[in-house]
C-alpha cells in the first residue's frame, strides 16, 4: 500500500506521494490514513470539470495518466473575455485557491507542454517561441511517461527532455516503444493531440449571469425564454436552425445541471424551444435541486444546419406536418422518448416482428413495398396469452376456447394460416468448435488448417411453426389464436391468443 | 300531461342552448340523419364521444368503431390520429397493430401512439393533442375508471374539442356510467359477422351494434346495426325491433344518471 495524496501537514513532516504506508507509519506513528475512493473522486472531479465550462466551452478531463486531477481547457478565442491570457489564468487559479484547493496551471500551445509546465514548473504562460527552451529544461517525467520508461531513461543518464531530444529516435523507439516518441512529439506540437470535451460542443449559445443567484424553476424558465429569443436572433442572422437544445444551469456550489430537448425538425422558434424546456422541467419534478442557487445559465444549440427563412402568414404552407412535429416534440419532452411512438413496418412474416414501435422523433419514413397483405387483427397482445382450445378433430378447426377463465363457443373459424419460423433467427449464439472428422494428415500432404464447424442444435421447423386461426364466437367476438408447433399424437397442443379483430 | 305545444317549446329551448354551447357539428349531423333515414351519419369535427363497451375483450370492436369514424375525419389539413393508452394496460387491451391497421384501411403512418404513465398525463396529452391543428382525432383508451376523469375533466375536453375542431373518442369499458360532458355516448357490442362470399364457416367483415345512450340524433332511433366495408360504414335493418326498453332515450336500465348528466351538461 502506498500513499497517493498527503495534506500540507504530512508533507511538512517529510512524507511524500509514492511512499509505502509502512514506511510512512514508521516515520510518523500518529499518521491518519484513509483508503482512497477513486469513483467518488472521479465523479466529484467531473462535476468540477463541468463547472469550468463557464470559462471555456471545451473542457475535458485528461484521463491517460490519472482518472482525475488534470483538467484541460481549450481557450482558443476565449481569453479576451477575461482580459487576456494572463488575467484569465490568474482568475481561474485564484478562484480555485480561494476554495481551498492547491492548484497549478499553465497556458501553452500544446496540451503536452501545458501539462509538463503545470506539473514541473511554476504556473506561467508559454508562448510559441519559448516552447522549446522551456520544455528542454524540464525532467523527462514531464512527458507523461510511465514509471518503467522513466527508470530506463534515468539509467541511460537522460534526465532532461532536451537531452532526450538530441538522441537518435530509432534506438529510443526500439527500447521504450512508440509511446515515448508520441509523447515527445505531442509536447512539441509536431503531432496534434486531441481532447474529448465532456459536454456536447455548442456551436451557438446565449448565456446570462445573475448578480443574485436564482433558485425557482419558474425563474429559470423565464430566463430561458429570454435566452431563446437571443439565440433565435443569432441563428436567424446566420440562416440556421437547430435540432438539439441544451440548458446548462451553473450552481453556486460548482455543479452543473443540464437539460436537453430535441426537436423533430430544424427550428429556431423561441416559443417552441421554451415550451419544450418547460415540459421537460415538469418531468424533472423531484430531481431538480438548485442547491444554494444558480448564478449562470446558458442555452446552447447543437445539430445546427441551414434553415431557410420562411414567409409567415397567408402564404405559409405545409403547416400540418410542422404542427404535428411540434406536438410530438412537446409530448416527448414531457412524457419521455419512449412514450411517443410510431409504427414502423418491417419485412417479416412473423406477426410480432412485422411492426416495430419506434420513438416518433426518430421514426424514418421508408417507401413501403407492396408485398401481399394478409388479414391481420386490429389489436395485438404484446405477449400472447395461453388459452385452452378443443377441436373436433385433432387437426381441425377450433370448436371451443377458454381464455381468462371464460369459455367461448366458437361458431366460425378460418384457417390455418401456417407461418414458419425464421430459421436464421434461432436466438442462439453461434459457437465454432473444431470438427473431429479429419484425422492426422498423411505424410507428404500439405498441412490444411483444421476446420471449425458451428455448434448449433438442429433447427426443428415442426416445433417452431405456428398455425393461425381467425375464430368468432356466438356473440361476435373475433380473436386471432395460434397453435404452436405441428400436431403430434400423444402431446397436448399448445394454443395462444395473439390478437383481437375489430 | 304536458301538452305537445309545451314539449315543442322545450325542444326549441334545448336546441337554443345547444347552439349557445357551440354544438354545430351535432346539429349538422342531426340534419343529415333526418335527410337520409337509417344511414349512419358522418360526424363533423369537434365532438367528444364516449364509446362504452361491456367487456375489455371487446377492445378490438370498440377501437374499430372509433377508427372507422376517425377515418372519415382525416383530411390533408388534419392528417394525424393520436392514440393514447396507459402504459400498463397494453397487455390487458392489446396495442394497435400496424399491419392490422392496414387491413382495416388505415395508414399506420398516420397514427402516433402515446403510452402515458398515469391518468393525469393522459388528460394532459389529450388536451395538448386536441389543440394541434393537424390532429383529426384523438382516441383515448381508458381501461379502468379513474377519479381524475370526472365531469370537470370531460367538460374541459369537450370545450377544447369544440374550440379547436379536433374530435376525441374516449373508449371506456364496463357497465358503470359516470357523469360526463360528452356530446354523444355510445354503447357498442360486436355482433356475428357477415358471411364472406366463399366460405360460410369463416368470419367475415366485422359488424357492430351501436346504441346511442346520450344525445339525440333522430327521434325513435337509438340503435344501428353497422358493418365496416372498404368504402365506409354500411347500415343494416335491425333483425327485430328493439323491444327490451332500449328504444329511444337511454338504453340502459340505469336511465337516471344518464339523463341527469344530460341536463347538467346543457346547463353547466
Amino acid at each position: 500500500m502506498r500513499l497517493v495524496a498527503v495534506d500540507p501537514e504530512a508533507s511538512r513532516a517529510g512524507l511524500r506521494i509514492g511512499q509505502t504506508l509502512a514506511v510512512a507509519r514508521a516515520m510518523l506513528p500518529e499518521l491518519t490514513a484513509r483508503e482512497i475512493d477513486r469513483p467518488l473522486l472521479e465523479a466529484g472531479f467531473a462535476d468540477l470539470a463541468d463547472w469550468h465550462s463557464n470559462a471555456s466551452p471545451l473542457v475535458a478531463v485528461m484521463t491517460d495518466w490519472q482518472a482525475f486531477g488534470d483538467l484541460v481547457l481549450d481557450i482558443t478565442g476565449v481569453a479576451h473575455l477575461f482580459g487576456g491570457e494572463g488575467p484569465m489564468l490568474r482568475t481561474l487559479l485564484t478562484r480555485l485557491r480561494e476554495l481551498g484547493y492547491s492548484v497549478a496551471g499553465a497556458i501553452a500551445p500544446t496540451i503536452g507542454a501545458a501539462w509538463a509546465v503545470s506539473h514541473f514548473a511554476r504556473s506561467q504562460i508559454v508562448q510559441n517561441r519559448d516552447l522549446a527552451p522551456i520544455l528542454d529544461s524540464l525532467p523527462v517525467a514531464a512527458l507523461r511517461l510511465d514509471e518503467k520508461q522513466i527508470a530506463g531513461l534515468s539509467q541511460m543518464g537522460l534526465t532532461s527532455i532536451g537531452q532526450l531530444r538530441e538522441r537518435p529516435r530509432k534506438p529510443l523507439q526500439a527500447r521504450f516503444g512508440l509511446s515515448l516518441l508520441l509523447r515527445l512529439d505531442q509536447a512539441y506540437g509536431i503531432i496534434q493531440e486531441r481532447m474529448s470535451p465532456r459536454l456536447p460542443p455548442a456551436e451557438h449559445y446565449a448565456e446570462r449571469r445573475f448578480a443574485d443567484p436564482i433558485g425557482l424553476m419558474d425563474d429559470v424558465l423565464m430566463a430561458c425564454q429570454d435566452l431563446a429569443v437571443r439565440l433565435a436572433g443569432m441563428l436567424e442572422a446566420e440562416g440556421q436552425g437547430g435540432q438539439a437544445f441544451h440548458l446548462f444551469l451553473y450552481r453556486v456550489d460548482h455543479k452543473v445541471m443540464s437539460l436537453s430537448v430535441n426537436s423533430a425538425r430544424l427550428t429556431r422558434d423561441p416559443h417552441h424551444i421554451t415550451a419544450l424546456f418547460s415540459h421537460r422541467a415538469e418531468r424533472l419534478a423531484g430531481e431538480y435541486d438548485a442547491g444554494f442557487g444558480i448564478d449562470m445559465i446558458r442555452l446552447a444549440v447543437s445539430s445546427v444546419a441551414p434553415l431557410d427563412p420562411v414567409q409567415l402568414g397567408t402564404f405559409s404552407h405545409g403547416e400540418a406536418a410542422e404542427d404535428l412535429d411540434q406536438l410530438n416534440d412537446r409530448m416527448t419532452s414531457r412524457l419521455g422518448t419512449m412514450a411517443v411512438l410510431k409504427t414502423e413496418l418491417i419485412a417479416s412474416h412473423i406477426p410480432e416482428r412485422a411492426a416495430r414501435l419506434a420513438p416518433a422523433l426518430a421514426a424514418h419514413h421508408e417507401p413501403r413495398q407492396d408485398w401481399p397483405r394478409p388479414l391481420r387483427p386490429l389489436r395485438l397482445l404484446p405477449v400472447p396469452e395461453i388459452v385452452t382450445i378443443n377441436a373436433e378433430v385433432p387437426d381441425g378447426l377450433p370448436a371451443s376456447m377458454i381464455w381468462r377463465r371464460e369459455s367461448y363457443r366458437i361458431v366460425k373459424a378460418a384457417g390455418p394460416e401456417r407461418l414458419g419460423a425464421e430459421w436464421w433467427r434461432s436466438g442462439q449464439r453461434l459457437q465454432l468448435v473444431e470438427s473431429d472428422e479429419d484425422g492426422e494428415p498423411a505424410s507428404g500432404e500439405p498441412l490444411v488448417p483444421r476446420v471449425h464447424v458451428p455448434d448449433l442444435a438442429p433447427f426443428e421447423a415442426d416445433r417452431a411453426l405456428r398455425d393461425y386461426y381467425i375464430v368468432e364466437d356466438a356473440h361476435g367476438h373475433r380473436f386471432w389464436v395460434y397453435r404452436q408447433g405441428m400436431h403430434r399424437p400423444g402431446e397436448p397442443a399448445r394454443w395462444y391468443l395473439h390478437g383481437f379483430f375489430s | 300531461m304536458p301538452s305537445s305545444d309545451r314539449q315543442q317549446r322545450l325542444a326549441a329551448l334545448r336546441d337554443c342552448i345547444a347552439d349557445i354551447e357551440r354544438k354545430p357539428a351535432l346539429a349538422q349531423a342531426r340534419v343529415e340523419v333526418e335527410s337520409r333515414t337509417g344511414a349512419f351519419p358522418q360526424f363533423g369535427n369537434g365532438l367528444l364521444q364516449e364509446m362504452f363497451t361491456d367487456e375489455p375483450r371487446n377492445s378490438g370492436a370498440v377501437l374499430g368503431f372509433a377508427l372507422a369514424q376517425a377515418k372519415g375525419l382525416i383530411s390533408t389539413q388534419r392528417p394525424a390520429l393520436i392514440y393514447l393508452q396507459l402504459a400498463d394496460e397494453g397487455q390487458k387491451l392489446g396495442l394497435p397493430y400496424g399491419p392490422g391497421l392496414l387491413s382495416f384501411g388505415l395508414d399506420p403512418d398516420r397514427m402516433v401512439l402515446v403510452r402515458v404513465a398515469n391518468m393525469a398525463e393522459m388528460l394532459w396529452a389529450a388536451e395538448e393533442a386536441l389543440a394541434c391543428r393537424a390532429v383529426a382525432a384523438v382516441v383515448a383508451d381508458i381501461g379502468s375508471h379513474s377519479k381524475l376523469l370526472d365531469f370537470t375533466a370531460s367538460r374541459r375536453l369537450s370545450m377544447r374539442s369544440a374550440a379547436t375542431g379536433g374530435s376525441i373518442f374516449l373508449l371506456r369499458y364496463g357497465l358503470g356510467r359516470q357523469t360526463s360532458a360528452a356530446h354523444l355516448r355510445w354503447r357498442l357490442s360486436p355482433v356475428p359477422s357477415a358471411p364472406p362470399p366463399y366460405d360460410s364457416k369463416a368470419p367475415g367483415p366485422p359488424r357492430w351494434r351501436a346504441e346511442l345512450e346520450r344525445g339525440t340524433l333522430i327521434k325513435h332511433q337509438a340503435s344501428w346495426l353497422l358493418g365496416w366495408t372498404d368504402d365506409g360504414f354500411a347500415t343494416f335493418e335491425l333483425e327485430r325491433p328493439i323491444d327490451d326498453g332500449l328504444g329511444g332515450g337511454a338504453a340502459l336500465p340505469r336511465a337516471v344518471p344518464a339523463q341527469l348528466a344530460d341536463r347538467l351538461s346543457q346547463t353547466a
